[in-house]
């Protein structure tokens, strides 16, 4: 009788204690993680018979046997699934599953050792309680807004009934996740616990202590903290979140809009009706189109970038010293994220106050991570070396070059530099345009130089756009992804070309927003056009924020490269605008828009005067098209001239280097939904009525004339 | 004067209206919005041509505040041109809109109107938006009890027994049994679906047919505690001194039906129908509404047909058959009782008692199943009526063209 009673199957080890009543099933799924799929379904059902089963059952835990409680759902059924019967029936059956758990009689404890996230939050959101590891690795959150779709399994309506609507809506509309302590601080877990065992105890000790608990929203009188569901402060909080979503994003997600409406039209009913109103906007959004090509980019191809899939691999990059040319804000953000890494890193600059400057900026980096220790940022700190001898670099693995865009300049530092490298040291260019094989024919070894294209703020952004000179071989690019994996960078690998390929179609986009200026569009409009075609930054804004004093260098330059195919009346507006006007960017305080006190304040009423007279041709949806197809045309040059290899590269630099609009999925994606034979079509509209500029290539064509597309599943 | 002719009319199926309903989980813009599409698809209607959509509701608050009309017309991607009103007679609220919507057509201030009504009754609940009808005040002034306790003084003062109101209840269940077996009324409701196209509700889901006298029998009145515990048959002494005692006789199962759905009527005059390709299946031959005392409130079926009648000089054996609201049984019973109507044209295929009574969209439906039924029996004319809370009776005569 007193004997432990155990029971297993493909996704739960149960065990039942007849001393205490309590059941524990431990989520067990082979491999490393639980997932949310059929076989996770049916054994958690079945393991939930079997513990309702056991004679004297007070009360059940369920745990994990892996470090996270649960990931959430298997993102390979859900991509899959077109039907909106077939997708509802799935929802429907695991919310069923979820409400058998919080009806079954005995009180239920969610033990979350690990992170509980999605709908494995979910589930812990279906038990009466949840008690988390204290330990800030284990996180809650309902990050499905990230890939297009709603929490389904009764995230929308259990979450605003537990801690309100305001914090509900804030997770949800946000995808955030929690660390434990601040999950307690906010309601989302009940309690923490220092270690399993005590968890385990804390969960016995709870269940004993509430025999008979029901879930809030199953007692007679549901009191949800915060406003009263349709109340006018209720109402408040909802006209809130949709103009934040407006604000943040223009609503071109339509995963956010839907959660609201989820929670609006869901509150107030009872449960089992509030859960079928969330089913269905789940299934609208699961079966949708946004959501397949957000989950493609954002969730598979991200995935492959960063398992380097495809790529060379290498066990021993041999890169353990760092040097930086160069402190400016790129090369310290940079020595920071090698140092942090653990690399030894050489902060190299001429100047003193540069070099000043820079080592400001790391410190300043430091400072901002909380979780480190004395000790720590100590020896964070040591590993870095600022310095203005060329002698200190002796030796060093890796040299990344981040000085002026300017090919003589980086000829001679190269010259100059390269004989420090260790004997077989690499030397990158941080360079954002100028062919790496033009660089590196300065080096003595152009098989070990190769293109290091980072993105600023270099903390923040986590792409990195590896570019392949000539030259340059595949160990040299293997030891270089090993580096990309050391600083925990996102990479796309792509052949040399001028301005690569981030650049090509990020200098597209803003070039076409001056041009547009130039033509007479309304600046306001073009701004706010980019936005609602889902560009992250309208173009004008981000010009000014690299300015437009870099936007006329590079055009000198492009010039070299590409001939006098690039002026056309935006460049010549650009030229006016810093020479005449004396508005080079954002950081002078003058640029397309005006700022007071380094804050954007409104677009420079003197554009219109610099225009050339008033378009024919315009509005949101004109000026949307020229946006997006400037930049869409160039990316399917680079794939037609070989830039781009691996097509998913276009998607992920485009969206984690530029900001280009993710509920896209990428530029091709984008031309792909819209299909490329009216694509063509719009091109070719384009070329005609705007530049020669948006003809599309031969490759275009031909795919568009097989009824193909670029991204074939 | 042209005159007001009827081309089309759609209505929601009907669903039970509480937790568990088919369509609780609709909101009430969703079911307005459907029927405006509904009506919109099958006539191939150019909505820039429609002056205004009228739509009956009377809970006006929460989600069927604001002007609903306005909103669904708007969200069923109507022309911004077509403006929208929302309007509360109550229990004839639907036909209310109709009467209105007829009365601009044809007085030639409006070309077409969408005429009909909504009610989410499980989702925003009778009384929800308060009024004077609940003061005390009122009580003392004007005299306001509630409907029940109305239709048992009615059936009191006219002598309608308990028996009499559950087989009349049960032929209204038989009634409309065998009309939804046979799907008489598949030619104007249009089944409701999810977001996803996943079907919700395709026929009217409140009937319970087999419903016998027996088990009817076995119902307690659901206004006798009320009515005696609480006393409030007293408050009707001041009218009504001569009744002893108030017979209560209606229950949940010889009542009308809490239920949720929409309907939409489209009207326009002729030049509008012929220069849109669209055949006028009737005409508004005559309305009216009147008053009558609030306390017995629901005997204004009554005084309006008369009022009807006379105005429009016609007989009451120009009519072919009747749709009178079953409120309470009581209701279509006295309505018989007073014009010796034969049952067997009175609510041909049942009523509210079987079907349900969404109380801004009643109306609309009973014209359109009245239109329907017309057609079906290659008949000529109908009149629709209802009673109402305050004391009051809506009229409505149509004429197949």
């Amino acid at each position: 009788m007193s004997e432990t009673q155990t029971h297993q199957n493909a996704a739960v080890k149960a065990s039942f204690d007849p001393a205490n009543g309590v059941a524990t099933l431990t989520l067990a799924m082979p491999g490393k993680v639980n997932v949310l799929n059929d076989v996770f379904g049916h054994g958690l059902k079945e393991a939930l018979d079997w513990a309702k089963g056991r004679e004297g059952l007070r009360g059940i835990i369920i745990g994990s046997a892996h470090k996270d409680f649960c990931a959430g759902a298997d993102i390979d059924g859900l991509y899959a699934e077109r039907d909106a019967a077939r997708m509802h029936k799935v929802v429907t059956e695991l919310c069923a599953l979820y409400r058998e758990i919080e009806t079954s009689g005995v009180p239920v404890v969610a033990a979350l050792t690990g992170s509980a996230l999605g709908g494995g939050y979910e589930l812990a959101l279906s038990c009466h309680h949840r008690i988390a590891l204290n330990d800030a690795r284990v996180k809650v959150g309902l990050p499905e807004v990230q890939l297009g779709v709603i929490p389904g399994a009764g995230g929308t309506q259990r979450l605003p009934r537990i801690v309100g609507i305001q914090p509900a809506l804030e997770m949800i509309l946000q995808g955030q996740e929690l660390r434990a302590p601040k999950a307690l601080k906010g309601g989302f877990v009940d309690a923490l616990a220092e270690s399993p065992e005590a968890l385990h105890q804390a969960a016995v000790k709870w269940i004993h202590e509430n025999p008979k608990v029901k879930q809030p929203w199953d007692e007679k009188k549901l009191r949800i903290p915060g406003p009263r569901p349709g109340s006018p402060d209720a109402r408040n909080i909802f006209m809130g979140a949709c103009a934040m979503i407006a604000k943040r994003t223009a609503g071109v997600f339509t995963a956010p809009k839907r959660a609201i409406s989820a929670m609006q039209e869901g509150i107030s009913l009872k449960f089992d009706e509030a859960m079928k109103i969330e089913n269905r906007y789940f299934v609208e959004l699961a079966i949708s189109d946004q959501a397949k090509d957000m989950i493609r980019t954002l969730w598979y191809y991200r995935n492959a970038a960063l398992k380097h899939e495809g790529l060379p691999k290498t066990d021993d990059a041999g890169l353990a010293s760092v040097a930086i040319l160069g402190a400016g804000m790129m090369g310290a953000g940079l020595a920071f994220v090698c140092a942090q890494a653990g690399m030894k890193v050489f902060l190299k600059d001429i100047k003193q106050e540069a070099l000043d400057a820079g080592v400001a900026h790391f410190e300043a980096e430091l400072a901002k991570k909380r979780h480190l220790d004395d000790a720590a940022k100590k020896a964070l700190r040591d590993r870095m070396v600022p310095t203005l001898a060329l002698e200190d670099l002796e030796g060093v693995d890796l040299v990344i070059e981040a000085v002026f865009e300017d090919l003589d300049l980086k000829h001679r530092v190269t010259k100059e530099t390269e004989p420090r490298l260790s004997a077989n040291g690499i030397w990158a260019s941080n360079t954002s345009a100028i062919p790496i094989t033009d660089l590196a024919a300065a080096s003595a070894h152009a098989d070990r130089f190769i293109g290091l294209h980072f993105f600023s703020p270099v903390e923040k952004m986590p792409l990195l756009e590896i570019i392949k000179g000539k030259e340059t071989s595949e160990e040299t690019l293997a030891r270089s992804l090993a580096f990309c994996r050391a600083i925990k960078k996102l990479p796309i690998v792509v052949n040399d070309g001028y301005g690569f390929y981030t650049t090509r179609v990020f200098s597209a986009y803003i070039l076409e927003g001056a041009q547009l200026v130039a033509e007479g569009h309304d600046p306001v409009l073009i701004e706010w056009a980019a936005r609602q075609a889902g560009m992250v930054v309208p173009p004008l804004q981000v010009f000014d924020e690299v300015t437009l004093t870099l936007g006329l260098k590079a055009m000198k330059q492009g010039r070299k490269y590409l001939g006098e195919v690039v002026d056309n009346a935006g460049t010549a507006l650009l030229d006016k605008i810093v020479n005449a006007h004396k508005r080079p960017s954002k950081a002078e305080g003058a640029g397309f828009y005006e700022y007071e006190g380094g804050r954007r304040k409104r677009l420079w009423p003197g554009l219109a005067e610099l225009a050339q007279g008033k378009p024919e041709l315009t509005g949101v949806e004109y000026i949307a098209d020229r946006l997006l197809f400037a930049q869409c045309v160039q990316a399917a040059h680079c794939v037609a001239d070989g830039i781009i290899e691996q097509r998913r590269d276009a998607e992920v630099g485009a969206i984690f280097g530029i900001g280009f609009a993710p509920n896209t999925g990428g530029p091709l994606s984008y031309m792909d939904r819209m299909g490329l034979d009216r694509v063509v079509e719009k091109l070719d509209a384009l070329a005609k009525e705007a530049g020669a500029r948006y003809t599309p290539p031969a490759q275009l064509r031909e795919l568009a004339e097989a009824g193909r597309k670029y991204l074939e599943d | 004067m042209s005159e007001a002719m009827i081309f089309d009319a759609v209505r929601t199926p009907r669903g039970k209206g509480k937790p568990g309903g088919s369509l609780h989980t609709v909101r009430p813009l969703d079911l307005m919005t459907h029927v405006l599409e509904a009506i919109r698809d099958r006539n191939a209607l150019d909505t820039s041509r429609v002056d205004d959509v009228i739509a009956g509701c009377v809970t006006q608050t929460g989600e069927q505040g604001a002007c609903i009309a306005r909103f669904a017309a708007l969200n069923a991607g109507y022309d911004q041109s077509a403006a929208g009103v929302t309007l509360n007679r109550f229990c004839a609220s639907g036909l209310e809109s109709i009467n209105q919507a007829a009365a601009m057509v044809a007085s030639g201030f409006a070309d077409m109107i969408i005429a009909g009504g909504v009610e989410s009754m499980s989702r925003v609940p009778m009384g929800s938006d308060g009024g004077a009808i609940w003061d005390a005040q009122t009580q003392w002034d004007i005299g306001s009890v509630p409907q029940g306790v109305s239709a048992d003084l009615l059936a009191t003062l006219r002598g309608i027994t308990r028996e009499a109101a559950d087989a009349f209840a049960v032929e209204s269940q038989r009634r409309a049994a065998e009309a939804l077996e046979a799907g008489v009324f598949d030619k104007s409701v249009v089944p409701v679906k999810d977001r996803n196209g996943l079907p919700l509700l395709e026929r009217d889901e409140y009937p319970r047919p087999g419903t016998s006298v027996d088990a009817l029998a076995k119902l307690n009145p659901s206004f006798e505690v009320m009515g005696k515990q609480f006393g409030i048959d007293h408050l009707t002494k001041s009218k009504y001194p001569q009744v002893e005692s108030i017979n209560h006789i209606h229950h949940a199962g010889n009542s009308s039906g809490i239920v949720d759905g929409a309907a939409a009527v489209l009207i326009g005059n002729a030049e509008v129908g012929k220069s849109m390709g669209m055949k006028p299946r009737a005409k508004i031959r005559a309305l009216a509404a009147t008053g009558s005392e609030p306390i017995l409130m629901l005997d204004g079926p009554i005084p309006v047909t008369r009022k009807l009648l006379k105005r429009a000089g016609m007989e009451l054996s120009d009519i072919d058959l009747f749709e009178v609201n079953e409120a309470f049984a009581a209701v279509p019973m006295a309505f018989m009782q007073e014009f010796e109507v034969d049952p067997a044209i009175v609510n041909i295929h049942g009523g509210a008692i079987a079907l349900g009574h969404p109380l801004g969209a009643t109306g609309a439906m009973l014209l359109g199943t009245a239109l329907d039924l017309l057609e079906e029996r290659d008949q000529s004319t109908a009149l629709v009526t209802l009673c109402i809370g305050g004391g009051m009776g809506v009229a409505t005569v149509i004429e197949r063209v």
